[in-house]
């Protein structure tokens, strides 16, 4: 097919050498172009880009040398507006992969019809400095009824074959996109195929063509085997391996399952493979898991007695946002839909490792991989030195995370407003709430204090007392405990407060005090 | 004296009693801040005070004792930016009535719009104002009865900074009303009766849901002003040959929407209580206490001739202790002056 192939050059040097992430609202974060560098991608207020961070690991914490970054055209982003409330897992993600010679690899959406991103355009590219925006030509074709939305031919997931510079992409119902740039990166070769759910056979799309989906499944789930090369594809009706050139074969096990994510890597090779569909207004999901060659088996969930739990991710509607290997761990970014529950997944050869008693499974705010109660949107593996293999991770309003131990500790990485030591200033973020919203109290100390936090109407009455001598070490930037001190927009006894502004007072034991003001717009009871 | 002694202890208990009821957590804030440097030096006292302004505010009754048509300006500026004030006019219409207008401001002038992504959006001030229209009746030489329609408007002035959300700025209440009640015994004594806060609806409260969004992206929220319960007390004497006198008034807030709740969890009860004395001729030093607030007012009354005309005008001055915050605010002034 012939692709008429539009790139749109967007160079803001001034904007480039901005020294900080384009949003802390991040849902992808990729390797950069070498060592130490890694992509994040950004949607906020502000609008959608991409920052290249250069890291270098310290002592106790990976430490930030520089940031740069670049905006996308504000008519287009990288993030639809159904990340979090698709019910099923196939476009609750942002896929993106990282190739040498296009760079970071983003999909595109532009603007439908109710003024919402849920119109799939392109993808973009960004190497160095350059985000390349690239429309992507949709094939002449008639489709089902069924799948004649927009997004049913969204960008499920990205493959890159290093050996043929060919980046495959599943497009739903479209199929698979071979995007090859072996002879140029500007003007690409793409074609189009669908794969036929009988026989295996990887057709060719014509123009014109009716695609039925029970002939030719969706493709959802995308992803090339390290070692054979080997493509493995997830679709509507099941798991599918690549056996020959043009020939692929069904994985039994998993035949009637609607896949809808696949991810390989990993020493000893994991394949893990996400399962999602809508049965009766309730979305069901399952995770399945072949270990080093073997059958493809449910993932278990054991508590930290050792004691296997069942019904812990079937019976939710999680869904997997990316999943990164190092060595013999596969690290998971799994949310609910609407975000309500989030967090970072682990597995070893045994199944799901435990780390609390309460939420058994999902690393989280409480386990120090994010700055605050926000939703884990990805993960990825990122070569911080030539022998450490660091784990970064995004999130909806926390920006990064970064771990040079495997997961052990984390380093956040956020854009912070500053605010002056010894209480000096006080910065209610976001200072305008709900109730039940959340507006973290950042401050600073500059030693260890005893901080007492409380809230104030504007008639200088207490209405509510958040924390009371707790302990909070200096930090450079701010000393705020973000599970711990903010303010939810209730009084003391769990009725919303009336509509207006407060003010927070912040006292350490050394005799600071700092007032900040926040506004919540009032809410329901508890 | 004992008496008054024994009302004042009442009063700090129930300062010091502990309730589930939080008054700060619910609407109607401008209300008790009170209105007049003057009132506001003697402890936020006016309720049983004829001579109080705006009497629209303080207790509508008040107004069926003017003589003459009265203004009343008062601004005020606490710390954290809080910025307050009133404005007044009353007069007496006929022989035994007293019409009153009264209007309350309260805002803070720098508040910082940040968004989720910390970012500084803005800079913005909130405001929220009430206003008053009293009526009263002088039923004896020595009653008066009064009732007063109150509406409040608020803005929050934060919309413009919220593109993705259809925001809205400004809410107004459904009206309300006030009932006031004010005997002057004698020379000396005077007591006061004002129900605050009663509304058309089933419970007699003032209720109402407020959408912050034309959209319905942000929860509607409902909101309820307690009734108040307002019980004053005045006295008059002399000490050293100068005019001396002490305001207490007690308040009961009812948090709830019923019409009367019985729950003490569900009332909270505050006091206030204020001293003034003339020092000097037209002058006056008061001191008072506002629930946990500490307060220090002075007066002068002087005369400017105009003409034919002499035109009386009142300066008061308070200097306020918010104790609970530990924050002094030093600027509060008003003005208020009668028309020959």
């Amino acid at each position: 097919m012939l692709q008429k192939l539009r790139i749109v050059l967007f160079c803001f040097c001034s904007v480039f050498a901005s020294e900080s992430l384009v949003s802390n609202f991040t849902f992808a974060v990729a390797r950069g172009p070498s060592t130490g560098t890694l992509w994040v991608l950004s949607r906020g207020d502000a609008g959608s880009g991409v920052t290249l961070v250069t890291l270098v690991p310290g002592e106790s914490q990976v430490n930030v040398v520089s940031m740069q970054s670049d905006y996308f055209d504000q008519e287009k982003t990288a993030v639809h507006d159904g990340i979090f409330s698709d019910v099923t897992g196939e476009t609750r993600r942002t896929p993106f992969i990282y190739t040498e010679k296009l760079g970071f690899v983003l999909p595109m959406f532009g603007l439908d019809s109710i003024d919402s991103f849920r119109n799939p355009e392109g993808i973009f590219s960004v190497k160095t400095s350059r985000v390349l925006e690239t429309p992507l030509d949709e094939p002449l074709v008639e489709v089902d009824s069924a799948y004649s939305f927009p997004m049913a031919k969204s960008i499920g997931s990205f493959a890159y074959d290093t050996s043929t510079s060919v980046l495959w992409i599943s497009r739903g119902i479209l199929g698979l996109e071979r995007y090859d740039v072996s002879a140029s990166v500007i003007d690409p070769k793409t074609s189009y195929f669908m794969l036929n759910g009988e026989n295996g056979s990887l057709d060719t799309l014509s123009r014109n063509v009716k695609i039925k989906a029970s002939e030719h499944p969706p493709i959802y789930g995308l992803a090339l085997h390290p070692e054979t090369s080997m493509l493995w594809l997830g679709t509507e009706k099941g798991l599918y391996h690549q056996t020959a050139a043009r020939s692929f074969k069904k994985i039994d096990a998993l035949s009637d399952l609607r896949i809808t994510g696949v991810w390989i890597g990993g020493s000893p090779v994991q394949v893990i493979v996400e399962a999602s569909a809508r049965e009766k207004s309730v979305t069901k999901s399952s995770l399945w898991r072949s270990w080093n060659g073997s059958d493809f088996k449910e993932v278990v969930f054991r508590d930290t007695l050792g004691k296997i739990q069942k019904n812990v991710y079937d019976k939710a509607d999680y869904s997997v946002s990316n999943v990164a290997f190092i060595q013999n761990k596969a690290f998971l970014a799994v949310q609910t839909i609407e975000g309500s529950i989030s967090g970072l997944l682990k597995l070893d050869s045994l199944g799901a490792i435990p780390w609390s008693y309460s939420r058994q499974w999902l690393y989280d705010v409480n386990a120090g991989v994010l700055n605050s109660n926000s939703i884990l949107t990805s993960v990825a593996a990122i070569p911080l030195t030539d022998s450490i293999m660091g784990l970064a991770v995004s999130s909806y309003g926390s920006g990064i995370s970064v771990s040079a131990d495997s997961g052990l500790t984390w380093s956040h990485i956020l854009n912070q407003a500053a605010v002056k030591g010894d209480l000096g200033s006080i910065r209610m973020v976001p200072s305008v709430i709900v109730a039940g919203g959340e507006s973290l109290v950042a401050y600073k100390v500059g030693k260890p204090s005893k901080i007492t936090i409380e809230v104030f109407s504007y008639d200088m009455r207490r209405v509510r007392t958040i924390v009371k001598g707790a302990p909070r070490e200096k930090n450079a930037v701010r000393s705020s405990k973000a599970t711990e001190d903010f303010w939810d927009g209730y009084d003391e006894h769990g009725r919303p407060c009336a509509m207006g502004i407060y003010y927070v007072r912040v006292k350490d034991n050394h005799g600071h005090v700092g007032w900040g003001k926040v506004m919540t717009l009032g809410g329901n009871k508890k | 004296m004992k008496k008054i002694a024994l009302f004042c202890l009442l009063l700090v208990a129930f300062v010091y009693a502990d309730k589930k009821a939080m008054l700060g957590s619910f609407d109607g804030f401008v209300e008790r801040m009170g209105a007049s440097a003057h009132e506001l030096g003697r402890g936020n006292t006016g309720s049983a005070d004829t001579a109080a302004q705006p009497g629209a505010y303080w207790n509508p009754a008040l107004l069926s004792f003017k003589t003459q048509l009265a203004y009343n300006l008062h601004a005020e500026k606490r710390d954290l930016d809080r910025a307050g004030g009133s404005l007044g006019v009353e007069g007496r219409v006929g022989k035994r009535m007293g019409v009153g207008f009264a209007m309350l401001y309260r805002g803070d002038h720098s508040f910082d719009v940040v968004s989720d992504d910390d970012e500084t959006l803005g800079n913005t001030s909130p405001y929220f104002t009430i206003m008053y229209l009293g009526f009263a009746y002088r039923v004896s030489r020595r009653d008066g009865i009064g009732v007063s329609f109150s509406m409040s408007y608020d803005n929050l002035n934060i919309s413009e900074y919220y593109d993705d959300i259809s925001l809205v700025d400004s809410y107004r209440s459904p009206v309300s009303f006030n009932l006031g009640w004010v005997r002057q015994w004698n020379k000396k004594w005077s007591t006061s009766v004002v129900i605050r806060n009663l509304s058309f609806s089933k419970n007699l409260s003032a209720v109402w849901t407020r959408n912050p969004s034309t959209d319905n992206s942000v929860i509607s929220t409902e909101g309820v002003r307690p009734k108040v319960l307002q019980i004053g007390l005045g006295y008059r004497s002399m000490l050293f040959g100068k005019p001396i006198s002490a305001w207490m008034e007690a308040l009961d807030y009812q948090i709830a929407d019923t019409l009367l709740a019985f729950d003490p969890d569900r009332h909270v009860w505050t006091g206030r209580v204020g001293f003034e004395y003339e020092v000097i001729p037209q002058g006056s030093v008061s001191i008072g206490m506002n629930d946990m607030n500490f307060s220090l007012g002075l007066g002068y009354q002087f005369n400017i001739r105009i003409g034919k005309k002499r035109w009386p005008f009142d300066v008061s001055y308070a200097l306020l202790y918010e104790s609970k915050a530990n924050l002094w605010n030093p600027l509060s002034f008003a003005v208020r002056g009668w028309i020959p």
